[in-house]
């Protein structure tokens, strides 16, 4: 077996010459200390990542587009299909987990200051995969066309439409039209299965080249050389990595088992809104809050205003590695992890109220 | 003059609260009668007269001054001809007036006004103006007798004549409700009720005892007692009434029997108005019995397919040499009950043995066993399929296409028993036999999503088991590699 393992290596090795590769990679090492746990989520994003391009493949071969197949075709995936149900179940959790687990990273590098020089780039690229990938739980929430999606999509489109100056026509872009309609439907599909999924490959492999260049970034705290603990890239943190990911598989094997993914009703343009209409958890901290915000602040519209704030809100923290110019300088920023912690406490709390609402 | 007025004015109120035993002197009447006018004429023979009120109890005016020009002083309120609402406004004046009845010597209600203001008459208006009808539009304006006075026009033999004095008038009508149909009479004549009055039965309903008199709504409002929830309360009034209904020698159990049935629970305690009422089936105007022979028409309105089937089954020519009443000899008349699977068969409950038995009409007999029993089969098929689609459901299976085609196995089953009116083994059987082969169908997709269910519990177990085993071997792997690293 050893043999046929080798031999396999030096045919590969005298095309396309890994050696240097192999040899680069036996040499890089992870930095060790009391907060690796959370290089972890970077490699669990990553892996949920590889799920949701094979799964999202997987139900391409049965999905079709359009206001009359749509629902159909999930359907007929979840009921006829073999293990179409656990595929369609595993891509929707994953979605979620996805989510759930780029935020934990997103955090975990913010509270770390990793984002520092000469790290900027690394951060930038995460942030806006980050926002792509809530275009992504927005633009496929649609894809079932029931009753919910139907719905949220149209809170949240109108939504975008109020931002001022370029509100209407992203509206009219968003929806292909005046209204949530068939139209809506392909856009919304071409968005997540070809537009974003580019422009998401683009920028994960200008991340994933950025760490693996400038390796992992290690906490202020450690200074002196003779702190630094590390261990071997390959194979160390991999198999780390590998076993961690067979967890997580392992969990989403429970929740698409236990707690399948509801189709629900299939959605009818013309009935009434169901009462108590809500957009997916990663976004109901800004529904919440917009709901909160008083029709009329001063002189502005409080909509506007709520919209805008959060948008200034992101376009800060995008930011941070060119403001927060103390960490870059290797020293404590406390206004930094105040402004992170603020963050956290503010989506877990308005998460919960809006779930509870 | 006007020191007579005082004393003469006395005379006239003892004349009145004596009971209109004194007549007051009525000035007005004795000039008119010179002339030798109608009204005059007329108001000699009018109940008011009899009781004392003159002229100026609705004309106004002086009625004792001698004097024309007193007489009809509108200083002394005399108002002339009353206008549009005013006529009834001018009657309401006494006879809504309790005190006023009295001093007359009248038990009378004294609602009517008040009755006729909720009525559509009082609602319909051409002009917007006044009201189409006033109390001497069927109580005339002099002449009035009592009810009870054969020449009243609202005496019951004469209330059918005076309400079609509008009624079967079509340009008046049309005037006020063009689809309101203006053969009431012609079907009343030829109703039981009305060959009854016309023969002077005064006791039959006319008009007023169903739609009511000063009150009457169209038979679209709620309050209406021929609204079509109310209208079996109204028939029963009479129809009900033992002591009433006597000399007629028929029975007074039908709103009793009625109100039990599968019709009367659906209109009465489900306010299901398209359930049949009593009208649905005897007819309202014309209302009478149906005929032995007509039963399969009347319930055929409703129930069109059993009776088409019926009537070309060989029970039709059986039925009508017997004489025996379509519908009703398996079904009954006013008690109608839910029609159940257990009127079919040979069972003591079955109606098919009433006729059909062991030694007689033996065809009949197995054929009746054999459909029931093929009824029951797929009755214990749907029972099976609905237990098998809910334990798929609550286990959160997707079952929706055998929860659809278990409409198709309900509708087989309600089918076939529309197809019994057939009472033909084959088409029967035919029937049932598309409904078992979908509730097998239904069976199957059901049983295998439960199996589905319990296989990916069953894939889940594994594949963790494997992923586990995995995962940890991988863990000991990787923490083995990095003792050996540190021990070297």
């Amino acid at each position: 077996m050893k043999t046929i393992l080798k031999r396999l290596y030096t045919w590969i090795d005298e095309r396309v010459e890994i050696e240097g590769l192999v040899e680069y990679m036996g040499k890089k090492y992870v930095p060790v200390h009391r907060h690796s746990i959370w290089y972890y989520f970077g490699g669990v994003s990553l892996f949920l990542f590889i799920i949701q391009v094979v799964t999202g493949i997987l139900l391409l071969l049965y999905y079709k587009s359009g206001e009359e197949l749509a629902f159909e075709s999930i359907n007929f995936i979840m009921s006829k299909v073999q293990f179409g149900w656990l595929i369609r179940s595993i891509h929707s959790w994953t979605a979620n987990l996805f989510i759930l687990s780029a935020m934990i990273h997103m955090f975990s590098v913010y509270f770390e200051k990793a984002y520092r020089k000469p790290r900027e780039i690394t951060w930038i690229t995460g942030m806006l995969m980050f926002f792509l990938l809530l275009g992504f739980g927005f633009s496929g929430y649609l894809l079932p066309w029931n009753e919910l999606a139907f719905f949220a999509t149209k809170v949240g489109t109108d939504i975008a439409g109020v931002v001022p100056v370029i509100g209407k026509p992203l509206l009219t872009f968003l929806r292909g039209g005046e209204e949530v309609t068939g139209a809506t439907l392909s856009r919304f599909f071409g968005f997540h299965i070809a537009v974003l999924p580019g422009l998401f490959t683009v920028l994960l492999g200008i991340h994933l080249l950025l760490v693996q260049r400038q390796g992992m970034s290690e906490p202020l705290h450690i200074k002196q050389e003779s702190d630094r603990k590390t261990m071997p890239f390959f194979p160390n943190f991999i198999l780390r990595d590998l076993t961690l990911w067979l967890l997580v598989l392992n969990l989403l094997a429970i929740l698409a088992v236990f707690f399948p993914w509801e189709l629900g009703k299939k959605a009818d343009p013309f009935a009434p809104a169901p009462a108590g209409i809500k957009p997916e958890w990663y976004f109901l901290y800004m529904f919440q809050t917009l709901k909160y915000i008083p029709g009329k602040l001063w002189f502005f519209d409080g909509e506007v205003l709520g919209i805008l704030l959060f948008l200034f809100a992101g376009i800060l923290w995008t930011m941070v590695p060119f403001w927060d110019r103390k960490s870059s300088r290797g020293e404590q920023n406390r206004i930094v992890n105040y402004l992170g912690l603020f963050a956290v406490m503010y989506i877990i709390l308005f998460t919960i109220i809006g779930w509870l609402a | 003059m006007k020191k007579y007025i005082s004393p003469l004015a006395a005379v006239i109120l003892v004349a009145l609260t004596s009971g209109g035993i004194v007549l007051a002197k009525d000035s007005c009447l004795e000039c008119h009668t010179t002339s030798g006018d109608k009204p005059s004429a007329l108001f000699k023979h009018d109940i008011h007269f009899q009781r004392g009120v003159t002229c100026a109890g609705c004309h106004g005016g002086n009625a004792s001054a001698d004097d024309m020009d007193q007489a009809m002083d509108r200083k002394a309120g005399f108002t002339g001809v009353p206008k549009g609402d005013d006529i009834s406004k001018t009657c309401a004046g006494c006879h809504s007036s309790s005190e006023k009845m009295k001093s007359f010597g009248s038990s009378l209600p004294t609602n009517q006004w008040e009755l006729l203001q909720t009525s559509v008459h009082a609602k319909s208006s051409l002009k917007g103006k006044e009201q189409v009808v006033q109390c001497i539009t069927c109580h005339n304006a002099h002449g009035i007798v009592q009810v009870k006075n054969p020449s009243s026009p609202v005496y019951p033999l004469n209330v059918v004549k005076t309400c079609t004095r509008c009624h079967a008038d079509v340009a008046m009508m049309r005037s006020y409700n063009p689809s309101l149909p203006v053969d009431q009479l012609e079907k009343y004549r030829t109703s039981v009720h009305g060959t009854r009055n016309a023969k002077g039965d005064t006791r039959t309903a006319e008009c007023a005892n169903c739609h009511g008199s000063h009150d009457i709504r169209t038979a679209k409002d709620i309050k209406s007692k021929v609204y079509p929830t109310n209208l079996p309360g109204t028939c029963s009034a009479c129809h009900s009434n033992v002591a009433y209904m006597k000399p007629y020698k028929i029975p007074t159990d039908q709103y009793e029997k009625y109100a039990k049935s599968v019709h009367g629970i659906a209109l009465l305690q489900k306010h299901d108005q398209g359930a049949p009422a009593c009208n649905s089936c005897h007819g309202n105007h014309g209302a009478m019995p149906p005929g032995v022979e007509s039963i399969s028409k009347v319930c055929g309105t409703c129930h069109a397919l059993n009776a088409e089937l019926f009537s070309s089954s060989p029970h039709k020519k059986a039925f009508d040499d017997r004489k025996l009443p379509e519908c009703e000899t398996c079904h009954s008349n006013h008690e109608i009950i839910a029609a159940t699977d257990k009127l079919l068969g040979v069972s003591p409950e079955a109606v098919c043995s009433r006729c059909h038995t062991e030694r007689q009409n033996i065809k009949g007999y197995q054929a009746a066993k054999s459909m029931r029993s093929l009824i029951d089969s797929l009755d214990a098929g749907e029972q099976q399929d609905i237990k098998l689609v809910d334990e798929a459901e609550q286990k959160g299976m997707e079952i929706s296409e055998a929860k659809f085609k278990l409409r198709d196995v309900r509708q087989a089953r309600l089918q076939s028993r529309t197809m019994v009116h057939a009472f033909n083994e084959g088409k029967f059987k035919e029937v049932v036999d598309n409904g078992l082969k979908t509730s097998i169908i239904v069976a199957q997709e059901s049983q295998s999503a439960i199996h589905e269910y319990y296989f990916r519990r069953f894939g889940l177990v594994i594949s963790t088991l494997i992923i586990t085993i995995l995962a940890v071997s991988l863990y000991l792997f990787v923490r083995r590699l990095e003792r050996n690293k540190i021990q070297q």
